[in-house]
């Protein structure tokens, strides 16, 4: 499949967190356990499937600074085999009924994904709740497990985009956690043991920092009776809850280049930004999107659309809980890199000298409000935007306000937050190609 | 569609299996030709609006391929009465996404938007089935943003440079053997002329097919679709494509050097589309093979013997004429592509010999169902999936379809394994990592 551009994931991607639905009814019901567990739960029921998203605050911000890749073992490993069932006993029971169970970490947190059949729920959530509740995580997977973590790693080497955004990570957040990859890298993962994953795990997960989604042919009755039933006597333990600083933006800024055999230059521009609780983060959105968001955007109509010289060319803002990162991408021909990294260069002070055009402004906001409930569209994308709002202590309402304040945005404030986010020289810049 | 998409996904492209019995489509052919179907989903106050053009890679010439594709970026670019861009930029105005993509059979673009916005959709849909303004200074722009989607997509993708090459060997007559996005050489060469002749051919009424599924009175959208496009001349009946390939005598065999981490094995079979009685069982073949993490290629390559970092499979169901039957492999480091071709042939030949177990049958037959399920719960799936079943004959056959998966059984699996892949007639492509 070929497609004009993947930029409509992209945004959708990036602005999953940040946008609100227009139906008026509150988007879940929310109720906190006797044992710390928010639960969120959204009737949908027309189609007979549930989704249910449990998500840990246990991601990899929190792996030990020489063990790089600790959460994303972990969660590899989370469906490998319970107190009760083997991996691939876990696999064919899941499967055998068409469902899917999942589990992985990310920067901060690790998640279980359950999708089923609603008359397979509750064999859904039996495994579902062994898998958190009764980990085994036995010596050999964990063994499989590194393998394959390493060897992922390499291959990933050949993929020029992931290549950059790892380098740029490590310029970015210099002096934090965020710094790491993921995944962590060949040496650190070779470092890891099953000791490691079982102290993790036992440090991290725990209720009282773990928000359940239940979303789909389902009552909030039948929700929590079930989620009860199966979490309600997970145990809070008393020990304080693990800090982590925030992230500060380094003193220096760099330019790294990867050399690769490729016929394209990958040019990555980034820096840090702000936090989603940042009065500043709704114009920096605007402003990104009217940089590099869309097929409307000045990157993708100058580079793309009147110079040819890419084919992908964008902006987003991330937002994790401990730190922000904003960044500019394209990938073009490796004899015309100087030329897109000047053009980068120029759109992004341009935002800062001059005012935003009435029209751009107006486009830039009413896709922001106006595309929410596409966003929203099934089960599984409801359930992970309400773990995400309640695990970045956003609330329900976030979705209104962040509407409210995206259409007060002004010119006045999309100039102001370019001209102190989007000064070129405050970016780090990683070039992945062929090098003279 | 290309290769080296999970099989999951295949399989999501099959149309809901009526698990919600309040839907009716509301089909209608208007008096030029164009195919309408509508499906009412008032869950959710949005509407995908599809157009799908019966015209992919399959209908290019020698010389010229990668048309379809180019005109697919080239249908972004204006009508006199929506400038170039326009198009693009009064969809985000009005908060909804658009995008398009080109397969062998296929060009298809979508709009999912407010269901309120509905009239401007179908306005800019039938305005740019009639009136594109194909320019010739915006194609010669355009022409290097698609050399540039080719660089990344294929120049400098091991998965994709090597998919390429096994098409190209695999397919000596029929133009399946082309790349979709084209061959370099094609594309710096197409002519506008050419362009315009290629979007007077095939974007006519009589050739595309509408498809939307959201919150609108059938009734209502079919009267404003017919307002719009009725008024489009109906337009002549595409030729035919005539290529049929001939039977492979032999295997083929590519093997390509390149820049790369580890190296890549895939290994590809003649097989029969969805007009043959095989087919449903050739569907549920690769779900056995492919479908999960207990699956036979998974459990056995990836996970119990880890020989492979990935292991898969693929069928095109709703491929238009026969294609091919991809295997694929991603050998661990130590490994070796030999190693992993011949474990991948081995599961081929164990299937001729061994009967799958009933467990094995019955997991398939329940993932394939239950992925129809989950397609109801998007009504971008739902409308896509509707057109799919268009394009092989008709939007009712997924009524059929589970039936026809559920009447599979082991001994027609061993018999179409037997039928369609002899050792002699595959065609194998290995990237070596250019140390």
């Amino acid at each position: 499949m070929t497609t004009r551009s993947s930029l409509a994931l992209l945004v959708a991607l990036a602005s999953l967190l940040v946008s609100r639905p227009t139906a008026a009814a509150p988007l879940a019901h929310r109720e906190v356990l006797p044992n710390g567990i928010v639960l969120l739960v959204a009737e949908r029921p027309a189609v007979p499937i549930v989704a249910v998203r449990v998500l840990m605050r246990t991601g990899a911000v929190y792996d030990p600074p020489d063990r790089a890749g600790l959460a994303n073992l972990t969660g590899a490993v989370l469906t490998r085999g319970t107190a009760k069932r083997t991996g691939p006993e876990l696999d064919s029971a899941i499967e055998f009924v068409g469902g899917s169970l999942q589990a992985g970490a990310g920067r901060d947190s690790l998640t279980v994904s359950l999708t089923a059949q609603k008359k397979d729920l509750t064999l859904g959530l039996d495994l579902a709740s062994e898998v958190v509740l009764s980990p085994a995580f036995p010596e050999v997977e964990v063994s499989r497990k590194v393998a394959e973590i390493q060897a992922a790693i390499r291959r990933s080497e050949e993929d020029p985009g992931t290549v950059a955004a790892r380098a740029l990570n490590r310029l970015v957040f210099q002096g934090h956690p965020y710094a790491s990859p993921v995944e962590g890298t060949r040496d650190s993962v070779a470092r890891l043991t099953r000791d490691d994953v079982v102290k993790f795990y036992r440090e991290h997960a725990r209720p009282d920092t773990t928000v359940i989604a239940v979303v789909g042919a389902v009552t909030v009755d039948e929700a929590r009776r079930e989620i009860m039933a199966r979490f309600g006597s997970w145990a809070r333990p008393t020990d304080a809850l693990p800090s982590v600083a925030p992230a500060t933006a380094p003193a220096s800024k760099h330019e790294e280049t990867v050399k690769r055999e490729l016929t394209q230059t990958t040019i990555m521009f980034g820096r840090q930004a702000v936090l989603q609780t940042d009065p500043d983060y709704f114009p920096l959105s605007v402003a990104s999107y009217v940089l590099g968001g869309g097929s409307a955007s000045s990157l993708y109509t100058r580079v793309r659309e009147e110079s040819g010289l890419a084919y992908s060319v964008y902006s987003w803002v991330s937002p994790w809980r401990f730190g922000s990162s904003f960044a500019v991408s394209a990938q073009t021909r490796t004899a015309e890199a100087p030329k897109v990294v000047a053009m980068i260069r120029e759109e992004l002070a341009r935002m800062g000298r001059e005012p935003v055009v009435d029209r751009e402004l107006a486009l830039a906001k009413q896709y922001l409000i106006g595309s929410f409930p596409l966003r929203l569209d099934t089960s599984g994308k409801v359930a992970d935007f309400l773990v995400a709002i309640e695990d970045r202590g956003l609330g329900l309402d976030y979705a209104d306000r962040y509407k409210e304040r995206i259409a007060k945005v002004t010119a006045a404030d999309v100039q102001r937050v370019a001209a102190q986010y989007f000064p070129p020289a405050t970016f780090n810049l990683v070039i992945v190609g062929e090098t003279k | 569609m290309r290769l080296a998409i999970p099989l999951l996904l295949i399989v999501a492209l099959l149309v809901p299996s009526g698990a919600r019995g309040d839907n009716r489509v509301v089909a209608a052919t208007l008096d030029n030709g164009l195919r309408v179907l509508l499906l009412e989903d008032p869950r959710s106050p949005i509407v995908s609006f599809q157009v799908w053009y019966r015209v992919g890679s399959r209908n290019e010439l020698r010389g010229a391929s990668g048309i379809a594709h180019f005109l697919e970026h080239l249908m972004f670019k204006g009508t006199p009465s929506h400038g170039a861009k326009q198009f693009a930029r009064l969809v985000e105005e009005n908060g909804g996404q658009d995008n398009a993509f080109t397969s062998q059979d296929v060009t298809s673009y979508y709009v999912n938007i407010a269901a309120e916005k509905l009239d401007l959709v179908i306005d800019l849909e039938a305005d740019r089935m009639q009136n594109l303004l194909l320019d010739p200074k915006e194609i010669a722009s355009e022409r290097e943003v698609v050399i540039e989607e080719r660089r990344t997509r294929t120049e400098d993708d091991p998965g994709g440079f090597l998919g390429e090459e096994v098409s190209s060997l695999a397919f000596k007559a029929h133009p399946y053997g082309a790349p979709i996005i084209g061959w370099m050489e094609d594309i710096k060469r197409i002519t506008p002329d050419e362009i315009r002749a290629f979007y007077k051919t095939y974007y006519v009424p009589t050739n595309a097919i509408v498809v939307a599924v959201g919150a609108f009175r059938a009734a209502d959208a079919l009267e404003k679709i017919k307002r719009r496009f009725g008024r489009i001349p109906r337009g002549k009946v595409p030729p035919p494509v005539l290529a049929v390939e001939p039977p492979q005598n032999g295997e083929r065999r590519v093997a390509v050097t390149k820049q790369a981490e580890l190296p890549i094995v895939y290994l590809a079979w003649h097989v029969p589309n969805q007009k043959s009685d095989d087919a449903p069982a050739l569907e549920v073949l690769s779900t056995i093979l492919a479908g999960g993490r207990a699956s036979r290629l998974y459990r056995d390559l990836v996970y119990q013997r880890q020989l492979a970092l990935e292991a898969g499979g693929d069928y095109s169901y709703f491929s238009i004429d026969p294609n091919l039957f991809w295997f694929w492999a991603t050998p661990m480091p130590g490994q070796t592509s030999e190693k992993l071709e011949t474990e991948l042939s081995a599961h081929m030949e164990r299937l001729k010999t061994e009967p799958v177990t009933d467990e094995e049958l019955a997991r398939a037959k329940n993932q394939i169902e239950a992925a129809l399920v989950y397609q109801d719960d998007s009504i971008h799936q739902r409308a896509s999936l509707l057109a799919r079943f268009e394009l092989i004959g008709g939007f009712a056959l997924k009524e059929s379809f589970m039936a026809k998966i559920r009447a599979v059984t082991s001994a027609d699996l061993t018999r179409v394994a037997r039928a369609w892949f002899a050792p002699d007639k595959k065609s194998v492509g290995v990237l070596l990592p250019k140390s």
